[in-house]
């Protein structure tokens, strides 16, 4: 009998079908992964099994039993247990502290806490000081803290929903291991992941989620990748570009796409596209955030930054931006001087921004997409202070066609677009500034699906062709070592490492960004 | 990807449905609140003994019941109307200015200056005209204040405009106070605290001089255009798409290259133009000279209009009739059916608490 039986499961949210009579099952003992790409019903399935939200229609039965949670409350109770993509720990508490939290039964002390999570550690090798501060550990590690509180109770069924997202080529090899320990031991691992590779080292089966309905379920002894592939993103992907292949995580069938380096970048009299000096930039507690950082980006050239999220790239995006201003150094774009710039003097000055976050930076999502395509530029359709809407609209519909922005029109909000046409947008606005000598691209292409994935970067490499210098800040490794000519890692502010693509390596970069120095 | 998976996902990211049936809500619930709330008025003027039916007629008598009285309405209405279209003008840039009063207080201080130091020699309409232009100004600059600090050093603007109003008040009891500012020479019949009265020149021509009976000044059509101007200015021009992006995300807007400092200094600048403009209109209009409270509530009833009307000028202009009918009758109320205008000024409150609680059970998110 399965341990968890999903039948005909429905959930809509108003007219959006999110999940379309779902059914798959998951044994003990199996790491069962449910593969999608973004937007394709993972989370909500998740959250159906949890308790967050109610199925419209179908069944959940676990272990034989009908089961359908009032809330995460009763999951729990009944031995489900969730590891969400992002952390509810409390910063400033202790390892014991943090698991001690919601579960103040009558019999609960620390010594308790402490003396399983020694029995977890000698079990399942989580070790971990339960002294220590949460805020004092790496990602990793806190994401281990989430599962050894998961362990606490026994559970039965552990859901991990795109753990691996925050992870570094490592800590991603010790989840894996543990999530094998784990169904060694009986239990049951339902893994949520749109990257392929994963899959093929952990999973016993897979569930292959598109828009809200199981494509297939398979057994993963012996499965064709390629079938999977297609199976998630819908075509068929006889020969993926790098990019898609580094996107979904499995190796490119193909001879490597050879990089051109435009010969613009070789040489030498030509002004760097972007030029950075000595920057440093100590945040409002003092903390050194950028640690004299010294980088120079060519026209023609596409630089990316490597790294764990949280070690200056944020930073660092809204310091070009202009949206940070107390940073000491000098930066130039073009040769051109932007120290104390304003963000509308940087954006004369020819540097195009896609902003790390989209919601906050990139997009007005309330305005229309016309508004936020020409925001900055509403003077070219302005008389006398009056906008002409018809020849901006118009212009609007040529620059989505252009850029493939997928809405209904170009009064829709923002809000109305998929993520991956949220970027496509901002990239038209960057991308068509004029003029134009260098792009800062952060994390492009984060919670985008694969299509939009390989669009974004297409135009990169086509602009960066076309002779635009172009810094790719990305926390996914894979995409910027198919992408990049040159990587540079940064580790808490400082970059401590460079390579060009002749010899970039996974392993070599990964140790780089957890604070190894280049050797 | 096909097209059409991205036709399916972007059609049901987009509900435009729910504020659809929102709008027809948005006339009901303020006509139900308005007329709910007069009959809870009148019900506590039957509770406390008083009489209804005499109640009633006295207000109706002070709203409407004479072409003066209307006049007096609908000149109440002006300023009522100035202030609530300053406040939608900043709200657009999601600044809320609670300064009307201050801004009042100053424009009308400075009209007054300008109107006895100067301005009544003037030719044709520069007599008042300029006095009027003065007195926005003025009100202008005190609301840039809060903008500059908004925007120079992020001062809350609800703090900085409600402070400035603080001070406003008191600078207007003093210009009156002092003989060698605008108080007017202690004579034989009145050494009360106030200006002398303003040159007839700069007076705000009525705009029914024959009838005679009606105060009823060209203010009315003054304000007509700024609400027109309000109106065409947020809606068409790119100002105010620009003050709208701004007021939705201030870091998106200056990344896009918009100079959202100066769009705030703006925005408070004319939202503080319009109470002014509002001020100066109350004393040339039809007080004719300056006392110490003369602002006496308008702008903070003002600033209740332009909450009310959720940011639209025509709501401004309803806003304003009602409130403006609502002073006036309720002034008459307590002068000849003594009963006290607190009873309107209850009603006043429960329309506000019923509108805004609605708005809040309207934009709630319904839970999936």
């Amino acid at each position: 009998m399965a341990l968890l039986e999903l039948s005909g499961l429905t959930k809509r949210f108003g007219s959006f079908t999110a999940l379309d009579n779902v059914s798959l099952t998951v044994e003990s003992g199996e790491v069962h992964c449910l593969l999608g790409e973004n937007g394709a019903g993972k989370s909500t399935l998740c959250n159906l099994i949890f308790g967050v939200h109610k199925p419209d229609a179908g069944v959940i039965s676990l272990a034989g039993e009908t089961f359908h949670p009032a809330g995460p409350a009763e999951a729990l109770q009944k031995g489900i247990v969730m590891v969400h993509q992002h952390f509810s720990l409390v910063p400033n508490m202790t390892v014991a502290e943090n698991l001690m939290l919601g579960r103040s039964g009558p019999k609960l002390e620390p010594r308790i806490v402490i003396d399983r999570m020694a029995e977890l550690a000698a079990e399942y090798d989580l070790r971990i000081d339960p002294h220590v501060r949460i805020e004092d550990l790496s990602v990793g590690e806190r994401q281990r803290v989430e599962i050894i509180k998961c362990l606490l109770g026994d559970p039965r069924l552990l859901v991990l929903d795109e753990p691996t997202a925050v992870l570094q080529p490592d800590e991603i090899d010790a989840l894996l291991a543990i999530c094998r320990q784990l169904v060694d031991r009986g239990k049951a691992v339902l893994l949520v992941t749109h990257k392929l590779g994963e899959i093929k080292r952990i999973a016993d089966r897979t569930t292959v989620l598109r828009q809200g309905k199981v494509v297939e379920t398979v057994k993963m002894e012996g499965a064709d990748m390629q079938s999977l592939v297609r199976s998630m993103v819908g075509r068929d992907v006889r020969s993926p570009g790098s990019v898609l292949a580094a996107t979904i995580g499995i190796e490119n069938q193909n001879e490597a796409d050879s990089k051109v380096v435009s010969m613009l970048s070789q040489d030498r009299t030509v002004e760097p596209a972007l030029q950075l000096s000595h920057l440093t930039y100590n945040d409002l507690d003092g903390v050194t955030r950028i640690d004299d950082i010294n980088l120079k980006v060519m026209p023609g050239e596409i630089v990316g930054i490597a790294g764990v999220e949280g070690n200056g790239q944020t930073e660092l995006g809204l310091i070009l931006a202009g949206l940070l201003q107390q940073a000491s150094g000098s930066i130039s774009a073009g040769g051109k001087n932007l120290d104390g710039c304003s963000p509308e003097e940087i954006t004369a000055a020819g540097v195009g921004i896609v902003p790390e976050d989209r919601h906050a930076v990139a997009c007005i999502k309330e305005m229309s997409v016309e508004e936020n395509l020409f925001l900055g530029s509403i003077s070219q359709f302005t008389k006398f202070g009056f906008v002409n809407r018809p020849a901006m609209r118009l212009a609007a519909r040529e620059l989505m066609r252009e850029f493939d922005v997928r809405a209904s029109g170009p009064e829709i909000p923002m809000s109305g677009l998929s993520g991956g046409n949220q970027q496509k947008a901002v990239l038209a606005r960057e991308l068509t500034l004029d003029p134009l000598i260098f792009l800062l691209a952060a994390q492009p292409t984060r919670g985008l699906d694969v299509g939009a994935i390989e669009a974004v970067y297409s135009r990169i490499r086509a602009a960066s062709e076309s002779g635009l210098g172009v810094l790719l800040i990305s926390s996914e490794l894979e995409e910027l070592i198919a992408v990049s000519d040159r990587i540079a890692v940064i580790y808490r502010g400082k970059l401590v490492g460079e390579l060009s693509s002749d010899s970039f390596s996974r392993e070599s970069i990964g140790a780089m960004m957890s604070g190894h120095e280049h050797v | 990807m096909s097209k059409s998976e991205f036709a399916v996902k972007s059609s049901s990211l987009s509900w435009p449905d729910g504020l659809k049936g929102a709008i027809p809500l948005q006339v009901v619930v303020p006509v139900v609140a308005t007329i709910g709330a007069l009959l809870i008025g009148l019900l506590i003027i039957a509770i406390t003994g008083g009489s209804v039916s005499e109640a009633v007629e006295a207000f109706w008598d002070g709203m409407a019941g004479s072409s003066f009285n209307i006049g007096s309405s609908l000149n109440r209405a002006i300023s009522l109307g100035l202030v609530g279209l300053g406040f939608i003008f900043a709200n657009r840039a999601n600044l809320t200015n609670v300064g009307g009063e201050g801004q009042i207080a100053i424009g009308g201080m400075f009209a007054t200056a300008m109107a006895l130091h100067g301005a009544g020699s003037l030719p044709f309409g520069l007599a008042f005209i300029v006095p009027l232009f003065v007195g926005a100004l003025a009100g202008g600059c005190w609301g840039a204040l809060a903008g500059v600090l908004k925007a120079k050093r992020n001062t809350n603007e609800v703090i900085s405009t409600l402070l400035l109003s603080f001070i406003a008040l008191p600078l207007v009891y003093w210009s009156v106070e002092s003989f060698h500012l605008l108080r007017k020479p202690i004579s034989d019949v009145s050494s009360l605290p106030e200006s002398p009265e303003i040159p007839d020149a700069t007076k705000l021509p009525l705009l029914f001089p024959a009838d005679g009976s009606s105060p009823l000044h060209i203010g009315l059509p003054l304000a007509i255009v700024a609400v027109i101007v309000v109106w065409f200015v947020l809606r068409h021009t790119a100002l105010g798409l620009k003050l709208r992006a701004v007021g939705l995300n201030e870091m998106a807007s200056r990344r896009a290259g918009l100079r959202a400092s100066w769009l705030i200094i703006l925005a408070m600048g004319v939202s503080g133009a319009l109470g002014g403009l509002g001020g100066a209109i109350m004393i040339l209009g039809q007080q004719y000279y300056l006392t110490s409270d003369f602002s006496s509530g308008y702008g903070f009833d003002g600033l209740v209009v332009g909450l009310l009307s959720r940011g639209s000028a025509v709501g401004v202009v309803i806003g304003a009739l009602l409130f403006g009918f609502l002073r006036s009758g309720s002034i008459n109320m307590e002068i000849t059916a003594h009963i006290p205008s607190a009873v309107v000024l209850i009603c006043q409150g429960l329309i506000v608490i019923a509108i805004a609680g609605s708005a809040i059970l309207m934009n709630r998110k319904p839970n999936s």
